[in-house]
């Protein structure tokens, strides 16, 4: 029942981007028009190919760095640790928009798509960190202890126990990342230069002249997108998804 | 000696054509046609590189936290007076401007940027009624007056079939018209009759809304609203091209209306201020300015325009006010921050309250 609420407007997105009327109130007939149109919008693909790249870059970088990070705080039980990571999950997105920018102002840094991937990345870490964190925690310690018994390199017993052990973990929290950081739209405005569009900025200014279904036919794209990699992260290992 | 030169100038010869140049312009989203865009760029050698904001409140963040690298900025005149007051505009050089000439006078030297030294005027429109031609018709309701939108004797007919903008400050505007006030009125006494009278109309609006009245509009679910020019055009568009049997008309309420303009300004950290004089210059021809107008159905201060305007929207007469009209219409001026917090106040009041 739960699903019907989250699944039942994502069909009705994808079933409109089909729809041959401008308006998307009802249904008149079906076209594949805003496809073509959408592959004919330069605006709307450079806004879409950026995205993408911010996301895959920011999501692996934070994946990895926040790993770490989770890691960090399970192993040394620290007060600081915690707080620094977690912050920027805590603090209302404007602030963290706008503090950015004015930092990044102030390096003189040239804002642009690496504004906004550093960005996202910082923001991504905090949330790959609680995840990766949650199943340290629901792990048998004992187990990398006997592999250290056994004579494992701690990085070997990290390397062959802990992160296969914790991969799930590592994976939900890459694929948060990158759905984070593909739909923010607050600190990228922020953080985004003259001439640097994302989808969420694209679709937002949009808002002015009403959405047409050429933004359904994006959205709908952007999903199969999604649902490709979770498929193929599924099969490379069906393992990393289930939460055993 | 010979093939070493002979290398040499085949080396220069491949040496890559350097990067053309660039014109960052801040814009509305759909504010420029693309195929003026393609001529200026044609005329220029350059590439317009657009990046959009839907609100002057966007790009007013933006650029205080000092965001850099955009040229030319098209803030409507209270958010260009903020930026003026702030020291974020870099003066222009009119002499750069040959086809300022075009500009109605009407339209130059305004409050909001005396003697023109920093902007000058791109596009314009109005907040007024825009209606379903077929339901009015029906119902008999006067559209050149804003009792129909606040008045219940007629709302009675209308009620769940009209939305007005949720925004303070067209509202209060739109009010402080009606009752005869200056859409800038700075009294408390009558801010406080504005609030009364839009809680007495508030039982019969379906909503406050900015952004979706359009398809609303179109559909046939709402019939009249308190709307942009702009955006009443894009509906009229919209329900032909989805055949219709009604249109949706812009109707003047003869108490008078806000008027928005929107202005080009050169940004002080522009990296190319000389690319961001010659589109000006460019904007201000009447044929580059008339292809917005034709495309979005803005108002257009420019007058060597005219002859290239469709002429189903020069005769518009909210688009296109005539002198009769044009004295009743105000720009909006921004609040003091004692103003804008008891507005808020009131605001709040009115949503909240039943």
């Amino acid at each position: 029942m739960g699903y019907a609420f989250l699944y039942i407007p994502l069909i009705i997105v994808v079933i409109y981007s089909f729809n041959n009327s401008r308006l998307n109130a009802e249904w008149v007939g079906f076209t594949l028009d805003w496809y073509d149109k959408l592959f004919n919008d330069e605006d709307m693909l450079t806004a879409a190919a950026n995205s993408l790249a911010i996301a895959l870059v920011a999501s692996l970088v934070s994946t990895v760095l926040g790993t770490m990070a989770g890691f960090a705080m399970y192993r040394y039980k620290t007060r600081l640790l915690p707080i620094l990571v977690l912050t920027p999950i805590a603090i209302p997105e404007i602030l963290m928009g706008v503090s950015l920018l004015i930092f990044f102002v102030l390096m003189n840094f040239t804002l642009g798509l690496v504004s906004v991937t550093l960005a996202h990345i910082s923001f991504c870490i905090g949330f790959v960190a609680i995840v990766v964190r949650a199943r340290l925690a629901g792990m048998d310690e004992s187990l990398t202890e006997a592999a250290r018994d056994c004579g494992a390199s701690p990085w070997n017993a990290f390397r062959y126990i802990t992160l296969p052990l914790i991969m799930p973990g590592v994976i939900a929290g890459a694929l948060m990342a990158f759905t984070l950081s593909i739909d923010d739209f607050v600190i990228t405005f922020f953080t985004a230069g003259a001439g640097t569009i994302t989808l969420p900025l694209q679709i937002y200014s949009m808002i002015k002249i009403a959405v047409t279904p050429e933004v359904n036919a994006v959205s709908t794209l952007l999903m199969l997108l999604t649902l490709a990699l979770i498929i193929i992260a599924s099969r490379v290992s069906p393992s990393l998804l289930r939460s055993d | 000696m010979k093939r070493f030169l002979l290398l040499l100038a085949s080396l220069l010869l491949t040496v890559p054509v350097a990067a053309k140049d660039q014109l960052h312009l801040y814009n509305w989203n759909n504010y420029i046609a693309p195929e003026t865009v393609k001529r200026f760029e044609d005329f220029c050698q350059c590439e317009v590189v657009q990046t959009y904001y839907s609100d002057n409140e966007e790009l007013l963040a933006k650029l205080a936290a000092g965001a850099k690298g955009y040229d030319i900025l098209v803030p409507t005149s209270n958010a260009m007076q903020a930026l003026i007051k702030g020291g974020q505009l870099k003066p222009i050089d009119k002499p750069q401007l040959p086809n300022l000439k075009n500009i109605d006078p009407v339209y130059l030297n305004t409050p909001f940027d005396p003697d023109n030294k920093y902007s000058v005027p791109y596009a314009m429109s109005l907040t007024v009624i825009g209606y379903n031609d077929q339901k009015i018709k029906e119902l008999g309701l006067p559209t050149d007056t804003w009792a129909v939108v606040f008045e219940p004797k007629y709302l009675e007919k209308l009620k769940g079939r009209i939305t007005v903008l949720d925004s303070s400050n067209e509202l209060f505007a739109a009010a402080f018209k009606y009752l005869g006030y200056s859409a800038n009125d700075t009294d408390e006494k009558h801010w406080r009759q504005c609030v009364d009278l839009i809680k007495k109309a508030k039982p019969y609006w379906a909503a406050f809304n900015a952004s979706s009245y359009i398809k609303e509009l179109t559909v046939g679910n709402i019939w009249l609203v308190h709307g942009y020019s702009n955006d009443i055009f894009q509906a009229n568009l919209d329900a032909h091209a989805a055949g219709r049997p009604f249109h949706i008309l812009h109707g003047m309420p003869k108490e008078g209306a806000v008027l928005a303009v929107d202005n080009m300004v050169i940004h002080k950290d522009a990296p190319r201020p000389d690319l961001a004089l010659k589109f000006m210059n460019f904007m201000l021809d009447g044929k580059n300015s008339a292809e917005l107008t034709n495309l979005i159905g803005s108002g257009n201060p420019n007058t060597g325009a005219m002859k290239y305007i469709k002429p189903e929207i020069l005769k518009n007469p909210v688009i296109f006010p005539d002198k009769t009209v044009q004295p009743k219409l105000e720009q909006l001026k921004d609040l003091t921050t004692a103003q804008r917090r008891l507005r808020n106040r009131l605001w709040t009041e009115i949503k909240a309250g039943r």
